[in-house]
């Protein structure tokens, strides 16, 4: 009943969290992704909550007042064979696999090539257009490395000695302030990951391995994840059209890759990927080439929004 | 200001549309396939709609159980249940007792109260039958018990916040026949001990 539940409930939270966010035009992704933590946070802890505060809600009485029974669909018997819970628990254990494949194999694999020493690269010369980007940027700056491709590619690595790699391709091919713009958006993602909530996120993520809306919220607040980090760069270099500018080269970078046929089920999955990809970049830029919206504080909504969830939850059994 | 009170105004007509969607997709269960769990107007709805042909009901209330029932409600799927409820005579707000008949090997349905702690329980001969009779306390304290017998493929459970010679009577009203499953009357009457009425 949990797993039925708090998937219920995920879906609930998640249409009145995008509700809000249309309702009142919210557009900063600090504050969407406030919003949107609240898909993942309230289910895990809605039941054991409501059954605290009324043990007797999954009685004959609650049930048959709630707004929705999930018992109902489960029940149901489909041709007269197959009760629909049977189905609904396989769909769960298909997002589990899902879950394991495209997210923890990932990171497992990734932990495992950095372990191996795989993102081996050349600090900048003195005199150089990376070095000179750098110094443009206030604060404390993290070492950068440059890496013998010339794909472009940026990343930055976490932990006790963060870095950002910046492939050969990309330097070459970007401006100095498009160069100075890029490396203060993974500065970004290095200073929001020593922030415990980015590490409780994941964590609760994981605990939600079978929960499909988990699944794709928590995609949705990493696209928010790198909106927020366009904004810290913004702030560090206050230039957004540079950031505007160097994502617009990784975007012609993308869809510049020599066409190649795509007949099977995995191109058609890496395309869809790409698609979305190139989706959130066109987003980024649209956003970074217009003004910075004032900061609003929302946090009556908010109290709105997480009220309502609690309270329409309530009623979902 | 304006844009927060328009958009309060967007948002919670969304919510309604919303609650609206969930009940209307609670209903569809019921519509599709009979049987599922739902609310009746009288046993004999019960036993006309569901063809449960054996309700067990007591023929004996104490006058703190307020008569009729506060709720019945029956399900054939996934399996046949029904249960009922009676609020206090002096306070319509509170379940004062709970009767589930639940086919056999299924675990009864959740009752609206349950007892929190158990400080004794006996096994209890009444009319050829064995019950499990517990008594100890619900929340807030207060006095309750719970029985439980099988009757044929049926297994009966009866909880009640009173002391558990109350509930022994109204478990033995329940019962028409000895040794043989059987159901009694709804019966409208009050502080009336009649074992053997049956409809």
């Amino acid at each position: 009943m949990y797993l039925a539940q708090s998937f219920l409930h995920s879906l609930i939270a998640a249409l009145i969290v995008d509700t809000a966010l249309l309702a009142w035009k919210i557009e900063a992704p600090v504050i969407r992704q406030r919003f949107r933590l609240l898909v993942i946070v309230l289910p895990i802890i809605s039941f054991p909550l409501y059954q605290f505060m009324t043990p007797d809600r999954g009685s004959a009485l609650f049930r048959l007042d709630a707004y929705f029974d999930m018992g109902r669909w489960l029940d149901l018997e489909l041709w007269g064979k197959v009760p629909a819970g049977v189905l609904f628990l396989l769909f769960l254990v298909f997002t589990a696999v899902v879950f394991v494949l495209q997210e923890m194999l990932p990171i497992a694999r990734h932990t495992l090539s950095s372990g191996e020493g795989a993102l081996d690269g050349v600090r900048p010369e003195p005199e150089s257009r990376v070095t000179r980007a750098l110094e443009g940027i206030p604060g404390r700056r993290p070492e950068v490395f440059i890496i013998d491709d010339e794909a472009f590619a940026m990343f930055s690595s976490t932990g006790k000695e963060p870095a950002v790699y910046l492939s050969g391709g990309l330097v070459e091919k970007l401006t100095l302030d498009e160069l100075r713009a890029a490396i203060a958006h993974e500065i970004g993602h290095i200073q929001r990951s020593r922030r415990p909530a980015m590490v409780l996120i994941f964590i609760l993520r994981v605990l939600m391995f079978y929960n499909p809306i988990a699944l794709m919220e928590f995609r949705r607040i990493i696209q928010e994840e790198e909106k927020i980090c366009d904004d810290v760069a913004s702030s560090l270099t206050g230039d957004r059209a540079a950031l505007a500018g160097a994502l617009r080269k990784f975007y012609n970078a993308d869809n510049e890759d020599p066409a190649s046929p795509r007949e099977d089920a995995s191109r058609l999955r890496d395309r869809i990927e790409e698609y979305s990809h190139t989706l959130l970049i066109e987003e980024r830029i649209t956003r970074l080439e217009e003004p910075a919206a004032p900061a609003v504080s929302m946090s009556a909504v908010y109290l709105v929004v997480l009220m309502t969830i609690l309270a329409v939850n309530y009623y979902v059994v | 200001m304006k844009r927060t009170l328009g958009g309060m105004l967007v948002f919670l007509t969304m919510i309604a549309i919303l609650t609206g969607l969930l009940q209307l997709l609670n209903w569809i269960p019921s519509a599709v396939q009979d049987g599922a769990f739902q609310r009746y107007a009288s046993i004999d709805e019960v036993r006309a709609r569901l063809k449960i042909s054996t309700v067990y009901t007591p023929v004996y209330y104490p006058r703190t159980v307020q008569w009729p029932p506060s709720l019945i409600a029956a399900q054939t799927r996934p399996y046949p249940a029904v249960v009922t409820e009676f609020v206090k005579s002096d306070d319509p707000g509170v379940t004062i007792l709970v009767i589930t008949q639940t086919a056999l090997p299924h675990p009864p349905l959740v009752e609206k109260f349950r007892l929190a702690a158990v400080r004794e329980s006996v096994r209890f001969e009444f009319k050829g039958r064995t019950a499990l009779l517990e008594v100890g306390v619900c929340r807030r304290d207060e006095q309750c018990c719970r029985m439980t017998w099988n009757e044929g493929n049926v297994g009966i459970a009866l909880v009640m916040r009173s002391s558990p010679v109350e509930l022994v009577r109204i478990a033995e009203s329940m019962i028409t026949r000895p040794h043989e499953a059987g159901h009694s009357a709804e019966s409208p009457g009050k502080e009336r001990d009649t074992p053997g009425t049956r409809n």
